[in-house]
């Protein structure tokens, strides 16, 4: 049951992991002329239709990540600590606590990107470059550590 | 329109508060509730265990998380021109900020 929970954990976080660096490019460097290359297409996308959807994504990969963790706390960071990989703890242990700030930015990232384009835009572009962030970090954390540690089936 | 302000005050209050009282109730361990995953147990407030390592990560989120609803709300509630010039940039600020707390006490993991 852990490793379909971890499947399922890693899926829900390739996809936001996508949307929000599409929605991160989209609000950054919007594309000012029609969409010819492939970094171009990225570039033009509409970065507001995808609030919705990053946020029950990051809502469902931190749940989803919150229920297997005390499997992690009891089998993986036991034996990081054993095998002397005190980096790869504190990774984790700032990624535990940057998906919680995260979370708490939730409710002001909703309510910015709900906003007319003309409105708080530094605001939106800025609370949209910290989740990425945090996403990015949760995600390259996750994968070393899986890959320090694997699971057993 | 006054309800789209208070929305933009609850919204900034509740990033603010919540990453101010995530802080300190991790560095005090304020956590509502302590899970005890070994014993698959929940236990209100902090609750050590001799034989298995406590989990507090649920609980700190759930007391940074009460705490900055009822902060938000009794800001939301305050008169508008109290409020009229809060800065929708402490939505961020303030979480950028913890983090960078975080990075700074977790450093001992990073500079051995």
């Amino acid at each position: 049951m852990i490793v379909v929970l971890l499947i399922a954990h890693a899926l829900f976080a390739v996809t936001l992991l996508g949307a929000i660096t599409h929605q991160t490019i989209g609000v950054w460097t919007p594309a000012k002329r029609p969409a010819a290359s492939f970094v171009d297409r990225m570039r033009s996308v509409s970065p507001a239709g995808y609030a919705g959807a990053i946020i029950v994504l990051y809502i469902a990969t931190a749940a989803l990540g919150a229920i297997i963790y005390p499997n992690y706390r009891l089998n993986v960071r036991i034996v990081l600590e054993q095998m002397q990989l005190p980096k790869a703890n504190g990774s984790f242990e700032l990624k535990e606590h940057f998906v919680a700030l995260g979370l708490g930015m939730l409710p002001a990232y909703w309510y910015f990107w709900r906003q007319p384009a003309t409105d708080y835009g530094r605001t939106r572009a800025v609370l949209t470059a910290l989740l990425a962030f945090i996403v990015w970090w949760g995600f390259i954390v996750g994968h070393v550590l899986n890959n320090i540690r694997g699971f057993e089936a | 329109m006054i309800a789209g302000r208070s929305s933009a005050v609850f919204a900034v209050a509740f990033a603010a508060a919540y990453a101010v009282l995530y802080v300190v109730a991790i560095q005090y361990n304020l956590a509502l509730f302590t899970y005890h995953p070994a014993s698959e147990e929940f236990h209100f407030l902090v609750k050590p265990a001799a034989d298995q390592p406590p989990m507090y990560w649920y609980g700190w989120m759930a007391t940074s998380a009460l705490g900055a609803l009822a902060f938000a709300v009794a800001v939301a509630a305050l008169p508008a021109p109290w409020t009229a010039r809060i800065w929708s940039g402490w939505s961020w600020a303030v979480p950028l900020a913890a983090m960078l707390v975080f990075g700074y006490i977790l450093r001992g993991y990073f500079i051995r």
